[in-house]
């Protein structure tokens, strides 16, 4: 099982990775413009895919990637479906600040509610955050991108005296309890 | 690193953290449109996503009710809607919510021209009273509205015809939520409508001047056309469904709909299997359900190579009656009639913001 492994390479200097794992492969390329725009004192780099596990061919030429970001869309079942599918493919070794769940059309109406709480669970159970994003209008892709900036340069090692683990245990996600009582008899 | 340590240790820290975790909570249900409750952790009204449900059992429903009011639910296709808690509605006074409710409209519709409540006017408004439909103590009978108005260009003494008609109504309601309400309001959560949008517009307008209430659109998201879908090809056996179809609708460019109709036999075989195997119980869970549309839509997959969970369910009919997501419901028999409006009613409470 070929498994992502967070620390098998050696940093760059000044460089950040992050790569955005989406099915649509809508939303990632709009975000991965936005965030290159957005910061100029580090180098990041912005890789995407659309699911895991990555191609052999490029392991080699592949940096070492700091933040791996799962877009789910909470409109399909097959969004969510993939994400869980593709973490099996990441080496335990991420889930330790560098990991980060990111859905859009939370808000929405016609999506069910028991999708949002699944997505809560699962990031609950992997201690990662949760961060929701509007991906149609500018600033919505803009506030993600900043967001996610700033999850990335801690788990790159860039913000001093602060490390992905520590962060991870400020910003991960908690489920409720009561969210568990479904028994409506 | 020493003092790191330290401050991790106080109980500062630890609130620090809880308080954290509960502004995440809320700043996520501000977020959250329209408020599912039950993210709420209030006692008094919390309510919760139903995981399971009581197999609907064919009931003759004309035995509690009249069945020339059953006539006028069934066989029309209705508009849903929610209507928060009305403040002092009596069912004693509907004659004078009926005089009321056409002197609105008719000044409504000329604008400018004082209008006496008691007069003869263009509209008659009827409110009505639909025993039977509510099954626990705590839930108020079904009101029943029906707007008539004498067509154009009528002869003189043609009987008035019905233009708009619709009905509030709470079956099975959440008993927690009723019993915690205070004792003037009313809880009738479900509001279907048939008629032009007008009028709608105005008989709800009316409500809320008159109860201090508030409305809003109902959809019916996937999970609940799942349930619908179910339910219906459970009834199979006793009363024959004729055929089950479910239409989706697919993200691609330009957007397709698939419309996947299946034989009435073939899909109770498939329901039958995903029932587990006490099926003596009465109740179904929300597995069943989901095993049995991952079911359908693996078919799918193997023939066409189309994955339907990409897209999102819009529609599902039967002969027993057929269901849209933007909130239209057409209950074709009967005898079903509580349980689809007991699912209905739930949707209701849980999209109410409170």
């Amino acid at each position: 099982m070929s498994l992502l492994k967070p620390f098998s390479k050696l940093p760059g200097l000044n460089t950040a990775n992050i790569l955005l794992v989406e099915n649509e492969e809508q939303f990632q390329q709009k975000l991965a413009d936005t965030v290159v725009l957005q910061e100029k004192t580090v180098n990041v780099n912005v890789r995407l895919a659309r699911s895991l596990p990555l191609p052999m061919e490029n392991e080699e030429s592949r940096p070492r990637i700091d933040l791996v970001v799962f877009i789910i869309h909470l409109t399909s079942e097959l969004s969510f479906q993939s994400a869980e599918t593709s973490l099996k493919y990441l080496d335990p070794g991420y889930f330790q600040g560098k990991v980060c769940f990111l859905v859009t059309n939370a808000r929405n109406v016609s999506v069910p509610p028991e999708r949002l709480v699944s997505v809560r669970k699962l990031a609950a159970s992997l201690h990662c955050p949760l961060l929701c994003a509007e991906d149609q209008t500018t600033e919505g892709v803009t506030t993600a991108a900043h967001r996610l900036l700033a999850i990335l340069k801690v788990a790159a090692g860039l913000v001093p005296m602060a490390t992905g683990l520590y962060l991870s245990t400020l910003t991960r996600c908690t489920v409720p309890s009561d969210i568990d009582q479904q028994n409506f008899e | 690193m020493e003092e790191r340590n330290s401050t991790e240790e106080t109980p500062r820290n630890n609130a620090l953290a809880q308080r954290r975790s509960k502004s995440y909570r809320q700043s996520m249900r501000s977020c959250v449109e329209a408020t599912h409750l039950a993210y709420t952790s209030g006692l008094l009204t919390a309510l919760r996503i139903p995981r399971s449900r009581k197999a609907p059992k064919s009931c003759d429903i004309t035995k509690q009710v009249d069945p020339d009011q059953v006539a006028l639910l069934v066989k029309k296709e209705w508009q849903l809607s929610y209507v928060t808690p009305l403040y002092q509605f009596r069912h004693t006074q509907l004659k004078s919510y009926s005089k009321q409710l056409s002197a609105f409209i008719v000044s409504e519709k000329q604008q400018g021209l004082a209008i006496e409540v008691g007069q003869e006017l263009g509209f008659k408004v009827n409110f009505s009273v639909v025993l039977g439909l509510a099954e626990t103590d705590k839930d108020a009978e079904t009101v029943f509205i029906q707007i008539l108005s004498k067509q154009a260009f009528s002869a003189k003494d043609d009987a008035q015809k019905v233009v708009w008609s619709g009905w509030l109504t709470c079956v099975n309601g959440d008993l927690d939520y009723l019993r915690s309400l205070p004792l003037e309001f009313v809880s009738l959560p479900l509001f279907c409508t048939r008629g032009p949008e007008s009028l709608t517009v105005l008989v709800k307008s009316w409500f809320e001047k008159t109860f201090d209430c508030c409305f809003g659109p109902l959809g019916i998201n996937s999970t609940n056309l799942q349930w619908l879908a179910s339910l219906w090809t459970g009834c199979h056996p006793t009363i024959n469904i004729q055929y089950l179809k479910l239409v989706w609708t697919l993200p691609t460019l330009p957007p397709m709909d698939v419309t996947y109709t299946v034989h009435p036999q073939d899909a109770w075989e498939l329901w039958d299997s995903m029932r587990q195997v006490d099926t003596t119980e009465d109740s179904i869970s929300i597995d069943e359900v989901t095993g049995f549309i991952k079911g359908l839509q693996s078919h799918f997959f193997r023939h066409f190579r189309i994955d339907l969970s990409a897209g999102s369910l819009m529609q599902i009919s039967t002969a027993l009656g057929s269901s849209h997501h933007s909130g239209k419901i057409k209950i074709a028999s009967p005898n079903y009639i509580p349980t689809i409006l007991q699912l209905l009613t739930e949707c209701a409470l849980l999209k109410m913001p409170i």
